[in-house]
């Protein structure tokens, strides 16, 4: 499989929260191969099943890739200087959009058909002195396709996504840089662990999940759970990555050293350990994460959902993460998807008395 | 329909204390629902029943409204009290409020040492004409709503509670005219919306709906230098696409659009961002469903002078009616 070729399918695939259909077409494509089935529910989760070859009702994991990015939402269609004039758009955000990197993007404005536009606002020279070394708010930034008012009324109204464009870059060292990387980095894992599994037996059934509207609360991971009921769940999601601006060592991860897994309150001690002992047995290198408080990945979600479910978390190193540059490395990308294979093909028929058990033990 | 909207709005009903609320909608509907019953939450839940080849649908309006509770009596009779849901104190001083068994009493609040600041809750204090503790008839865990008569201006109506008792009127008045659906439709009259959403989130854990759709207020962006929003009173039924907490289902969005737009009803596209609804809770109860909400558009939300347009309200009930009475298919 080409993961670089598939990332930037992927990242170039518009999919904002709660308009996820482009994306989810994206990974229908990518998932299609791999799964005996594809469905979606009422939040548009992308949900691929792979049936194992134990004996049925056969245990199940899910897996929780989310497939949504962060976008915008027109909130006003203006004129200048009149309704003879032109038309500009004044947007709000979609999830966590960080302001100070908004000016300047390119996007596309998905109205009654697709409008590339740009973010713009005053130059500095216009600007007064005090506030030329200050971010630029939404109130101060517009959204220019060019277009008469009158057409663009026609055409873009108040509730009307916009997405950023940025084409996947390539740089040196197998390294890439693109928009979205989070977290459609963690549905190529998905992928990458379906194509594993091709060749390997599990006696698990695998529901690989492309997850809706994390970017704005977890919502399609909750509803994924609640609708799908598996016995247990994986959520793989992106991490922050080490740099000369980034050193803490206890909240960054080197870029190029394999996933991180996560442990903590959010996180099965069982799952925790039970990745451990995939990697330790494939010999590919991990870093544990702490999770002191609730992971704010789908991780948190699952956890909680219907009557509990056991959860664990598998992170990817990501610089620059929630602007249009983030930066990852492919071979992460890659282990990860091995590394989940390897989990779902040791699961046997006693995981889950082990994984009850490993708690009441201490 | 104004002699309803005067009824509700008046109604006594803090977020825990529906009880008069949900006994006046459970008397009005009832000739008009095929069933109905209230859940362990006290959510008044009435079925419309379908021709069997729909989809199970909740509507959601809420019943609770924001008020306070007291805390604590003082010697001399005074009452100092804590918020039930988002209670802005701007709007407090001299202002009234009325507790369950129709009593009343007025707000004032510490001495100010600097008239340009608000205080903080705690320094305002309810006088209900008491002069000491032992004649004060009010105990600390006496829940009162704000109380303030409908003003009627024409189109525009001011009142306490419009959010949500014109969510409430709009449910009435769809079901009353629903005479034939192919859904099952469930109206919910839902509890402790403002403290948390807690009544929804109860009634679509229970009741598995394929589609719900939440009846309730939004803001507007046509008074004097407020926040910017394309929403104006007057302007026809409100259909949400975002809100603070959520998005709406797409495909929902697109259909409210088209049925608004088959059958001439003035609508405007809703971004709200700030607060948000039942559909909420209803989006991700259970298995999930389809959500969406019909907002009736609002100004000075959380006061005791909440107003609306009535032909705004006419809008939401006809497009409520239109989405009901025709397939949803999504």
């Amino acid at each position: 499989m080409d993961v670089k070729q598939l990332l930037q399918t992927l990242t170039e695939t518009p999919g904002p929260s709660g308009q996820e259909s482009p994306i989810a077409q994206a990974v229908t494509t990518a998932w299609t191969p791999y799964v005996d089935l594809l469905m979606t529910d009422a939040l548009g989760n992308l949900i691929g099943l792979k049936k194992g070859d134990g004996e049925a009702p056969r245990p199940r994991i899910l897996l929780a890739a989310h497939m949504d990015e962060i976008a915008l939402l027109v909130t006003q269609v203006l004129a200048y200087p009149d309704e003879n004039g032109y038309g500009f758009l004044k947007v709000t955000k979609v999830g966590g959009v960080d302001t100070r990197q908004t000016l300047g993007q390119q996007v596309l404005v998905h109205g009654q058909r697709e409008l590339p536009g740009v973010i713009g606002c005053l130059p500095p020279h216009l600007l007064p002195e005090n506030r030329r070394s200050k971010p630029i708010g939404f109130e101060d930034m517009v959204v220019d396709v060019g277009l008469p008012y009158v057409e663009l009324k026609q055409l873009v109204g108040v509730g009307d996504f916009v997405s950023f464009r940025q084409p996947l870059r390539e740089l040196h060292n197998g390294r890439v840089a693109g928009k979205s990387l989070d977290n459609r980095a963690s549905v190529a894992a998905v992928t990458v662990c379906l194509d594993w599994l091709r060749g390997r037996k599990h006696s698990w059934d695998v529901i690989a999940v492309a997850t809706t509207q994390e970017e704005i609360g977890l919502r399609g991971a909750f509803v994924a759970a609640g609708g799908q009921q598996p016995d247990l769940a994986i959520a793989l999601d992106v991490t922050w990555a080490k740099g000369p601006l980034a050193q803490d060592g206890g909240l960054t991860f080197e870029l190029g050293e394999g996933p991180t897994l996560g442990y903590g309150p959010n996180i099965h001690p069982g799952i925790y350990k039970g990745l451990q002992e995939a990697a330790a047995a494939i010999e590919l290198k991990v870093t544990p994460e702490g999770q002191p408080t609730l992971s704010g990945t789908d991780a948190a979600a699952l956890q909680i959902a219907r009557a509990g479910i056991p959860t664990g978390l598998i992170c990817i190193p990501q610089r620059y993460m929630h602007t249009m540059v983030e930066t990852m490395a492919l071979n992460d990308i890659e282990r990860t998807g091995r590394l989940l294979a390897e989990f779902i093909a040791r699961l046997d028929g006693d995981f889950l008395n082990q994984l009850n058990k490993s708690l009441m033990d201490g | 329909m104004i002699d309803l909207i005067r009824k509700l709005v008046e109604l006594y009903g803090p977020s825990g204390f529906e009880d008069q609320v949900r006994a006046f909608i459970q008397a009005e509907i009832a000739p008009y629902a095929d069933e109905m019953r209230v859940d362990a939450l006290g959510n008044l839940i009435a079925l419309k029943k379908g021709d069997g080849t729909g989809k199970r649908v909740l509507v959601s309006a809420h019943t609770d409204e924001i008020g306070v509770m007291i805390t604590h009596v003082t010697e001399k009779g005074f009452l100092r009290f804590t918020n039930i849901g988002g209670v802005f104190a701007a709007n407090l001083l001299g202002g009234r409020v009325q507790f369950a068994d129709g009593r009343q009493g007025v707000i004032y609040g510490d001495k100010f040492e600097d008239r340009s600041k608000l205080h903080p809750l705690n320094k305002y204090y309810i006088d209900v004409g008491a002069t000491s503790k032992e004649d004060c008839p009010v105990r600390v865990g006496d829940a009162a709503g704000f109380y303030r008569p409908l003003l009627v201006m024409g189109d525009r109506l001011a009142a306490k509670s419009m959010d949500d008792r014109i969510g409430c009127v709009v449910g009435i008045e769809a079901l009353k005219r629903l005479t034939a659906s192919p859904h099952d439709v469930y109206f919910v009259f839902s509890v402790q919306e403002e403290v948390g959403l807690r009544g929804a989130a109860a009634a679509a854990n229970g009741l598995h709906p394929d589609v719900s759709i939440a009846l309730d207020v939004t803001g507007s962006g046509d008074t004097p230098e407020c926040h910017p929003m394309a929403i104006s009173l007057g302007q026809g039924t409100a259909i949400k696409v975002k809100d603070g907490g959520m998005i709406a289902h797409a495909g929902l969005v697109r259909l409210m659009r088209q049925r608004a737009e088959a059958a001439n009803i003035p609508h405007q596209m809703e971004v709200l961002e700030g607060g948000t609804t039942d559909a909420y809770a209803m989006q991700v109860a259970g298995p999930g469903s389809i959500s969406g909400c019909i907002s009736i558009p609002c100004r000075y939300i959380h006061s005791a002078s909440e107003m609306v347009d009535i032909n705004d309200v006419e809008a939401c009930i006809r497009l409520l009616g239109e989405i009901l009475t025709h397939p949803i298919d999504l």
